[in-house]
């Protein structure tokens, strides 16, 4: 687990370093606006730990940056405790969570582990039900065989797969995966069950997926 | 040029001909059958060979066996090939349920690398046939996108020196393999679809 520390006051970045250093991260630290974002630009982290107040680049700037080259991230702003408005300005702009200072040690380490986590959690993950598994890097639907899912497809058999023990109706999932395109309607639900349900058999798995057309939807074997 | 008796077929080479017209007819009216029934012709391309005099022996000593009409025929069972290459998934599997239940001919064998792909990606349908009368016939079955990799597949394969990494080639043709194999799904799925309606 790898995380950016920025922060200008030589202390406490000492501090915070060896602190997260002792619980096993990796830690590169950073003293000012510019240099945090050399290393963001250059490294893979995931989490990283923003100063508010720094020179040459604020802790906004940076974070503003980041989002605007798509690098996604998590952010953890340190504020000083008065600074309501830099608070909101931080969510705002992106940010994951924001800490006052001054902070207990104790309480930094949950929060970063709290941020860390929700990345890894909640973001695609590998998902398997009986003798199926869907791969979220590379959309590769496999059983006895693999074949390779388009983006609907691969979004379709996601949802389905979380939530293999419910139905899904046809308007759940034109909300959800289509987000209600104004060309999207039952048949488009249907011509991508028909296509899924085509190369589950085709990997040669023996889950199947149960409903009609404009009903609701569910995996099977 | 050595007379056709000269091969390692010896005379056999004459059934064996017959075979391949025969299988071929058959082929072609079962074609016309499918297209006035369904609007729609079933094969893209068919071929059939006889495997060359130097393929066969050159199998045989592959092989370790003696270069005879008894290796030929009966050890080897691809003397006589046939490839038919569809345009859908589903012609493939309706094809092959014609070839296995024609009364003249046993299937002895029978592979679905379809639905069982190989690990480097190759899917095809293959089947050995028997003749009542024991000839024996390799027959391959797939569709336009399956034949297409092969082809690719075969040529990098007995290409000397690859300009690049062998393992990236080989890993980018499987997945091509898996990307067709979703589309040939697909296609079916919307031929089906039109098809109801």
């Amino acid at each position: 687990m790898k995380i950016l520390l920025a922060e200008d006051t030589r202390d406490l970045n000492r501090a915070v370093t060896a602190l997260l250093d002792h619980e096993g991260y990796e830690v590169d630290s950073a003293f000012d606006g510019e240099e945090a974002m050399d290393y963001i630009l250059k490294s893979d982290y995931d989490g990283v730990v923003l100063d508010i107040m720094m020179p040459k680049k604020d802790g906004l700037e940076v974070l503003t940056e980041m989002r605007s080259r798509h690098i996604l991230t998590p952010v953890m702003l340190l504020t000083a405790k008065t600074e309501i408005d830099d608070r909101v300005a931080g969510l705002d702009a992106g940010a994951d969570d924001y800490l006052p200072k001054p902070f207990a040690m104790k309480e930094l380490l949950a929060r970063i582990r709290s941020m860390t986590r929700r990345s890894k959690e909640y973001g695609a993950s590998e998902l398997t039900f009986e003798d199926i598994t869907l791969n979220p890097k590379d959309f590769v639907l496999s059983a006895r065989n693999t074949v390779i899912l388009t983006a609907k497809e691969y979004e379709l058999m996601d949802v389905l797969l979380a939530n293999k023990d419910t139905e899904l109706s046809t308007e759940y999932l034109l909300s959800h995966i289509w987000r209600n395109e104004e060309n999207a309607h039952a048949d488009t639900v249907w011509l991508y069950i028909t296509y899924l349900k085509g190369k589950l058999k085709s990997v040669g798995s023996k889950v199947g997926i149960t409903g009609a057309k404009g009903e609701s939807f569910r995996l099977s074997i | 040029m050595e007379k056709t008796t000269d091969t390692i077929y010896g005379s056999h080479i004459e059934r064996m001909e017959e075979i391949v017209k025969e299988m071929e007819k058959r082929i072609m009216d079962l074609r016309e059958k499918i297209l006035s029934e369904q609007g729609m012709d079933p094969i893209e391309h068919y071929l059939a060979r006889i495997k060359s005099d130097d393929s066969m022996r050159e199998k045989c000593r592959r092989n370790g066996l003696p270069e005879t009409e008894e290796s030929a025929l009966q050890e080897i069972k691809d003397a006589i090939g046939i490839r038919i290459v569809c345009d859908f998934l589903d012609d493939v599997y309706t094809i092959r349920d014609y070839l296995a239940q024609m009364p003249d001919y046993t299937l002895i064998q029978e592979k679905d690398y379809i639905r069982n792909a190989k690990p480097n990606g190759y899917r095809s349908y293959h089947m050995i046939l028997r003749s009542l009368d024991g000839y024996h016939i390799e027959v391959q079955l797939r569709t336009i996108s399956m034949d297409t990799w092969a082809s690719l597949e075969h040529h990098i394969r007995y290409k000397k020196n690859l300009p690049c990494d062998a393992e990236l080639i080989f890993k980018e043709l499987k997945r091509c393999a898996d990307e067709l194999a979703s589309t040939d799904v697909s296609m079916q799925a919307i031929k089906n679809l039109i098809t109801e309606n």
